[in-house]
């Protein structure tokens, strides 16, 4: 009689528990659903870069392993933090950056991962692909070309409008590099020479670029003579027929690592999911679909050599390119930035 | 019967609320509740602290981003003004057809994803364009450059706010009666006089609210001005983006956000102080 009388008169606490519970199960649907079909849910950053992750590596995988996949994008780095704070779960794989990578494993919110080949772990992501940026100019423009990112300084030499992304991390070495420090001295940064080298180009810098998509116009419309531009975005601008040209010597190389989200439930498929993806095949065909570089070195034989010319990664433009450093960094990126704010708005 | 009426009235009163309460549950579990936690986070991440307040306060950067941000959306709300006055003007005066032409052509821009629009500007803009082709055609051997400047971010936002503008002044003109200006004129008002006493206080309230949406929409803007602007014209918006993205800096970023909704509501309230924002709403 008891059990009869709470089911029909509930108490009003035991009600709102009910409702409050009904309540976030019908907003939380979608995730529970989720975690009950084992789906694993891969962040992308969309467009053609999904579409070569599907070909080459969601759908084979699906193909092998029997674990269906769902995308979600873009990619968010604050939206990973997020989720293992809050505990709900949008997406249990994604990629990011060596700069990320460090932040994101010093801040405990990814799992632990084992290396899935050899010198393929660090700081618990899988290097998976790199891009390089990469010194690309008109050809209209100048009959020499240049060579070195002292000659993109040099504006007597080659006069003209100039561009580089907006993006203190990525500047900063280009920037000592101009001034003269070797490679193998750039490591920890010297910031304070490197500004004063920027203070040099900055009344030559028209457009500091901010998206991919505007590199690349910029170059192909000739608003500006020489850019620091990605490597996949400069060969846009040559595949749409502009008259440019770009060089692998001094190219600044970054790598991208796949991650898994801590604590997700899908833990064991997302491990899975990061195996497969680094492994040789696979990567070497998103690599070469995406504008990649592969970071297996297995990748390699499965690139034809005319692909391996467009890749920074191949032994050739390999030697020619120099690494980011985010270990040997030397300052605080967030710090650097704020400063590098600062110094493009004075 | 005058008694009996409004308790009749206080009764049904409650109706309303009843109508309102989905919307009200609404926005407070998806709008009152998160802007709560961003508050409470500013203080709390990544300890307990004033120190993200301290740190807005002695960055000389994000002072001057955050400067930069209101000049933006005062000037842009005056050109919104000065552009979309006229042309309000013009379709609340014209014949119906002509009036639904204009609103078409106005109102088209929202068709567009603003990022094709703001792409589509510069191209327009840009050295190989067709406005610095005109240039040189008639006779400018070198031609200023227009891309990459406040000129170039500035209309692109004027386009993409001026909507806003006018169909708020529009609708203000088309309620106007026309026998206010006919006496107006019997009793000898002509030209400026007739505008400046007589007109334009009927059109206050659409100048109000238009200028009101415009100058908040554009607070929150900052693709357009990177995207088109000259390196100087960094937005608050995009700082406050690149702490959380970037740096996962959740309580600078929190601070910047709760700072720039103070500072707005401020002055919002400087405004209802000085014209009343109840005559927004009609």
């Amino acid at each position: 009689m008891t059990g009869m009388k709470t089911f029909l008169m509930p108490d009003r606490r035991r009600f709102l528990k009910t409702a409050g519970a009904a309540i976030t199960a019908s907003l939380a649907a979608p995730y529970v659903v989720r975690a009950q079909e084992k789906i694993l849910y891969v962040n992308t950053w969309g467009g053609p870069w999904e579409a070569a992750a599907k070909t080459h590596l969601i759908n084979p995988f699906t193909a092998e392993t029997g674990i269906q996949v769902k995308t979600v994008s873009p990619v968010s780095f604050a939206k990973l933090a997020q989720q293992v704070k809050t505990g709900t779960y949008e997406f249990d794989v994604t990629t990011l950056g060596g700069g990320e990578l460090v932040r994101a494993n010093q801040a405990g919110i990814i799992e632990n991962l084992k290396e899935p080949y050899k010198g393929g772990l660090f700081e618990n992501g899988v290097a998976s692909h790199a891009f390089a940026t990469v010194m690309a100019w008109r050809t209209d423009k100048y009959k020499d070309s240049p060579k070195t990112w002292a000659d993109f300084w040099n504006v007597e030499k080659f006069p003209g409008g100039r561009s580089l992304q907006r993006y203190a991390s990525r500047v900063i070495p280009i920037a000592l590099l101009a001034d003269g420090v070797a490679v193998k001295d750039l490591y920890p940064l010297d910031v304070d020479r490197a500004f004063k080298s920027l203070d040099r180009i900055k009344p030559h810098i028209r457009v500091w670029w901010t998206a991919g998509a505007q590199s690349t116009q910029i170059l192909r419309d000739g608003e500006i003579d020489m850019i620091g531009i990605w490597h996949g975005r400069y060969f846009e601008a040559e595949k749409a027929g502009a008259p440019v040209a770009m060089t692998w010597n001094q190219g600044e190389i970054e790598r991208a690592y796949w991650v898994v989200a801590k604590k997700t439930p899908n833990l064991e498929n997302a491990r899975k999911f990061v195996e497969f993806a680094t492994s040789a095949k696979p990567l070497a065909g998103f690599s070469k679909a995406a504008d990649y570089g592969a970071l297996n070195p297995a990748s390699n034989q499965f690139v034809a050599a005319a692909d391996a010319k467009r890749m920074p990664t191949s032994p050739d433009n390999y030697k020619q390119t120099f690494e980011q450093d985010m270990v040997n960094f030397g300052i605080d990126p967030a710090e650097l930035a704020e400063r590098f704010e600062e110094w493009v708005a004075s | 019967m005058g008694i009996s009426l409004s308790k009749l009235t206080e009764k049904t009163n409650i109706w309303p609320w009843l109508l309102l309460a989905p919307l009200g549950i609404y926005m407070l579990i998806f709008f009152v509740v998160p802007l709560a936690e961003v508050a409470i986070m500013s203080f709390t991440e990544p300890k307990v602290s004033l120190a993200n307040y301290q740190k807005f306060l002695t960055g000389a950067l994000y002072q001057r981003v955050f400067l930069n941000t209101f000049m933006t959306a005062a000037f842009v709300t005056l050109c919104c003004l000065l552009v979309g006055y006229p042309l309000a003007y013009l379709m609340a005066h014209s014949k119906p057809r002509t009036a639904m032409l204009i609103l078409l052509l106005v109102t088209m821009s929202f068709w567009t994803s603003f990022l094709v629009r703001t792409y589509a500007w510069m191209v327009l803009l840009g050295n190989n364009g067709p406005l610095i082709a005109f240039l040189q055609m008639i006779g400018f051997d070198k031609p200023p450059q227009v891309l990459f400047t406040r000129f170039s971010s500035t209309l692109a936002m004027v386009h993409i706010l001026a909507p806003y503008m006018i169909m708020n002044i529009y609708t203000v003109m088309k309620k106007i009666d026309p026998a206010l200006i006919r006496s107006a004129e019997s009793l000898g008002a002509r030209g400026w006089s007739l505008f400046r006493h007589i007109y334009l206080p009927l059109t206050a309230p659409g100048i109000a609210n238009g200028s009101v949406l415009v100058f908040v929409i554009c607070l929150g803007f900052y693709v357009t001005p990177v995207l088109l602007g000259s390196p100087r014209e960094q937005m608050i918006a995009g700082l406050i983006g690149h702490q959380i993205e970037e740096f996962l800096a959740f309580g600078l970023g929190s601070a910047m956000a709760m700072i720039l909704l103070v500072v707005t509501l401020i002055i919002l309230t400087i405004y209802h102080r000085r014209f009343g924002l109840d005559k927004l709403w009609g």
